[in-house]
């Protein structure tokens, strides 16, 4: 079966069409920039977002996926390798431990600030606090976020 | 056959100065490596004993830590430790270039193997990366720098004296246009001669790099989504593992066949071998190897169906039955004339609950193992595979990859055997990722841990104080036999339980430690969260028993001993920096308390406020650290903010219960983390110090759970004597386990 991720088409095995998004993106094609931490949508390592909108990759079977354009940590930065703001705000503000999770926390980060280029405190807490990090890197995520808001902010002023 | 590029292959020998030298294979121009001295390796042996940690380094002649020097001008760092989010690898460098007059862009971090880079017998544990390496390194590098100025002064026709080495190059301090770089240098030299001096090291006024907070090497890579994780790694034909696992603590596969898994769609082949307790499947895609398992015909067999209380009770022990740790004065006839008060304490069985869970890719052929695996102990997970495979050790290769958190769980490496084991009945390579229920059910635990006190106050000051402590394995786990029972009670067991205040008379601290049916082990800081809690917890009863102000009357019971000092000055520090005592908003209180861990001293307040629920806000934490020498500052402050939350969510949410014989939690649903909502303002001050470095990576996890339930009672009169705090203990009080006698 065939699967639109980061603007190009993917073919991938059938074995994967009803296992989660999740491991056909990591095992069947080998985009492991989307982690796997739960398997069961809680902890947001997996987040991805499905048409812009952010989702967690290990609750969506692969087969329903097929029909909608998919963007994974590894298409958020720009072709010529020019990081997202989201990325480069969390380069900034050196926000990653371990980082197992920042592929999820960039990713509901970015489809936030699509949503609301100018999230409160308040709302990027209430978009942001179903992502896990277990390294306890919560406080610069928060600032990376309000610091990428305003960054984007001023890119398309 | 080992390995191509084995240290011993590159002609390094012992020099007078314990420094490792020879020219590299073909191309890698010059390779200086250090060992660990004796000195050293005592000094460390003292440490483990006094604070828990461990040396840092290799044997007699296996380099530490070493560099290459290439003659494209890259300086190559090979490092022993991992880097699993605590900078590690950056400090090093740091630390490195430094020393060698580096040029930061061409320092080049790798991740050494068992075969090609260090030994290091300890692992990446202890907070120990900085500290164990700091002097090591320096001492490499340094020898390094003064070999490249020798060679540069012969190319050049000038004295060494007249030359510096900066910037990756050696030049003349007269004029810099006279001037070599570091891979010129090394071009073509064959043989180098030896040091005729021990090399100077510099001064802190010299530094460039060290205590400055370089962004970390490893963190745009990572927020790409290139980096590669243990449960990443790739093989061209590689299949996938799955393995039985038992389906209760303790049960024992009796027997084992195939049953229907060979014909489940996928499988490539069913390795059973029920002596080692060892079944498992290899398919083409994981959820077919997980499938068929499910197959597989195992008979088990229970001896015990073990509960939460039986682990309980194995804890509840006679007093007597510990082991004297620290025994000053005679507490127990003091306290038999008159005690004050009473009161024991708990913290539960927890997970590590990292975001990763083990995976390895393991590749086997007939003689020889290549595994790559999320570990923190390479050395300790090539003696083991090459053990279940009956190979020689020299065969086996383990590569540790980046670890998606490690918080002591990935000192583990089962992965790494299972895939091993499957890769050699399957030829080919096989990866083997744990399920999240696997990691939370198959793997070791905190261990629970048990505290009761006694104390005698009189005039307003603790004139005794009796500690009987008991907590599952943490060190025992890993040691051998012998040394477990030479040492009686368990070193990680006991962490944070020593008492710091010199200024008690009578003092002792029993501890017993305990064989749980439930595995336990290391955990970030052993037994340091837990004990802390108990410490210092019952620290702010004392203080309220004598009506005296819990700050003060820990300032008044420090010794002044040099802990004593560097304990004064960060409580003054952070009384200082949040405003200790001040009007607090209604309804909110502040709580204090300290630790020593690692040599590093962590003194925190937090401020909270209770629900009529019972559920806790923590709106601020401020802690103030001495730390000696902070390589880098965002770095160490980055630990001590994770350590602040990783404490906190234990606090709050964290425990691991047995019910039937089976881990109640196999996910986060029933072991929630703490989220972003809940995590409070994190104020952190470092006190400037001429001691050398310390670990940042545990220390600051100690005192949370003291500092938020001594507020919390200081607001509500409720003294929280278990963690995790749940709002109906909260609500209710659970301070039955306290008395006043």
């Amino acid at each position: 079966m065939q699967l639109r991720i980061n603007g190009r088409t993917y073919d991938v095995s059938d074995d994967y069409a009803q296992e989660p998004l999740l491991w056909a993106l990591r095992d069947g094609l080998g985009l492991t920039g989307t982690k796997y931490g739960c398997g069961a949508g809680i902890c947001g390592a997996c987040t991805v977002r499905l048409d812009g909108v952010a989702t967690r990759a290990c609750l969506v079977p692969t087969s329903a996926a097929a029909s909608v354009e998919i963007t994974t940590i590894e298409g958020l930065a720009s072709e010529d390798g020019t990081l997202h703001p989201v990325q480069q705000a969390f380069v900034e503000q050196q926000v990653p431990q371990c980082a197992w999770c920042m592929s999820g926390q960039v990713m509901a980060a970015a489809a936030l600030l699509d949503a609301n280029p100018e999230p409160s405190e308040q709302e990027i807490v209430a978009a942001m606090r179903n992502n896990y990090c277990r390294c306890g890197c919560y406080a610069r995520i928060k600032s990376a976020v309000a610091l990428a808001a305003e960054r984007k902010r001023g890119q398309s002023a | 056959m080992s390995s191509e590029v084995h240290p011993a292959q590159r002609r390094f020998r012992v020099t007078r100065r314990g420094v490792l030298l020879g020219v590299g294979a073909a191309g890698a121009g010059l390779v200086v490596g250090a060992v660990l001295g004796r000195n050293h390796i005592y000094g460390a042996i003292g440490r483990l004993l006094a604070e828990g940690t461990m040396p840092g380094g290799g044997g007699e002649t296996d380099p530490a830590v070493w560099f290459e020097v290439l003659p494209t001008d890259v300086v190559r760092l090979i490092v022993p430790k991992v880097e699993m989010g605590q900078g590690a690898h950056t400090a090093l460098a740091q630390i490195a270039a430094d020393e060698l007059g580096a040029a930061w862009a061409q320092i080049e971090v790798v991740q050494g193997d068992t075969a090609s880079g260090p030994a290091d017998g300890m692992g990446t544990v202890g907070s120990a990366s900085v500290s164990g390496l700091y002097t090591p390194l320096r001492t490499a590098a340094a020898t390094l720098r003064e070999m490249l100025v020798a060679r540069a002064a012969q190319r050049l026709g000038t004295d060494r004296a007249l030359l510096e080495a900066a910037d990756g190059e050696v030049r003349s301090r007269a004029d810099p246009g006279v001037s070599l770089r570091f891979g010129d240098i090394v071009a073509g030299v064959e043989e180098w001669p030896e040091l005729d001096e021990a090399p100077r090291l510099k001064s802190p006024d010299e530094f460039r790099f060290i205590g400055r907070s370089m962004p970390r090497i490893d963190v745009e890579t990572k927020l790409r989504g290139q980096a590669r994780y243990g449960y990443d790694l790739r093989a061209d034909g590689m299949a996938y593992g799955a393995v039985a696992r038992p389906p209760q603590v303790g049960a024992i596969m009796v027997a084992a066949a195939p049953g229907s898994a060979a014909e489940h769609p996928g499988v490539i082949d069913v390795v059973i071998d029920p002596e080692r307790q060892f079944a498992g499947v290899v398919a083409g895609t994981r959820q077919q190897a997980r499938e068929a398992v499910a197959k597989l015909d195992i008979e088990w067999r229970t001896d015990r169906v073990w509960q939460q209380r039986d682990i309980d009770a194995l804890l509840d022990v006679e007093d007597r039955a510990g082991i004297p740790i620290q025994k000053d004065g005679n507490a127990e006839r003091v306290l038999e004339e008159a005690t004050t008060l009473t009161a024991e304490y708990t913290a539960p069985l927890a997970a590590h609950a990292q975001l990763e869970p083990q995976a390895a890719l393991a590749d086997v052929t007939d003689e020889r193992a290549r595994v790559q695996v999320s570990t923190q102990m390479a050395s300790a997970a090539r003696g083991e595979i090459a053990s279940a495979l009956g190979f020689k050790a020299a065969n086996v290769v383990v590569t540790p990859a980046y670890l998606g958190g490690g918080f002591g769980r990935k000192t583990g490496f089962e992965p790494g055997v299972e895939a091993a084991l499957l890769s050699r009945a399957a030829k080919r390579p096989v990866h083997v990722g744990w399920t999240r229920a696997e990691d939370m059910r198959e793997g070791f635990f905190r261990p629970p841990i048990r505290s009761r006190f006694a104390a005698r106050i009189e005039n307003g000051r603790i004139a005794a104080l009796k500690h009987n402590h008991a907590s599952g394995e943490v060190l025992f786990s890993f040691f051998p036999a012998l040394l477990s029972y030479a040492l009686g009670a368990d070193p990680g067991a006991w962490r944070g339980a020593y008492n710091i205040y010199g200024r008690i008379e009578h003092r002792l601290l029993s501890t017993l430690t305990a064989k749980l049916p439930v595995p336990t082990g290391a955990w970030r800081g052993l037994g340091l969260f837990s004990n802390t809690f108990a410490c210092e917890s019952f620290m702010d009863e004392m203080a309220h028993a004598a009506g005296a102000d819990p700050l003060q009357f820990r300032l008044d019971h420090l010794g002044d001993d040099r802990t004593g000092r560097r304990m004064r000055a960060v409580l003054e520090a952070v009384a200082e920096r949040a405003d200790y005592g001040r009007t607090l908003p209604e309804g909110r209180a502040q709580g204090v308390a300290c630790c020593v861990d690692v040599g590093t001293v962590v003194a925190m307040i937090a401020e909270v406020s209770v629900e009529g629920d019972g559920t806790i806000h923590v709106h601020r934490v401020t802690q103030a650290v001495e730390a000696g020498l902070v390589v880098n500052p965002d770095g160490a402050l980055a630990q001590a903010q994770g350590s602040i939350v990783m404490g906190l969510s234990s606090t709050l949410l964290e425990q691991v219960t047995l019910e039937d014989g089976v881990i109640v939690a196999e996910n986060f649903d029933r072991y929630p983390l703490l989220t972003m909502d809940r995590t409070p303002d994190i104020d952190v001050v470092f006190l400037d110090s001429d001691e050398p470095p310390n670990g940042m990576g545990e220390p600051s996890i100690g005192p949370v759970a003291a500092a938020v339930g001594n507020a919390v009672f200081k607001l509500s009169g409720r003294r929280l004597r278990r963690v995790p705090f749940r709002p109906e203990d909260v609500a209710a009080g659970n301070h039955s386990l306290g008395g006043v006698g």
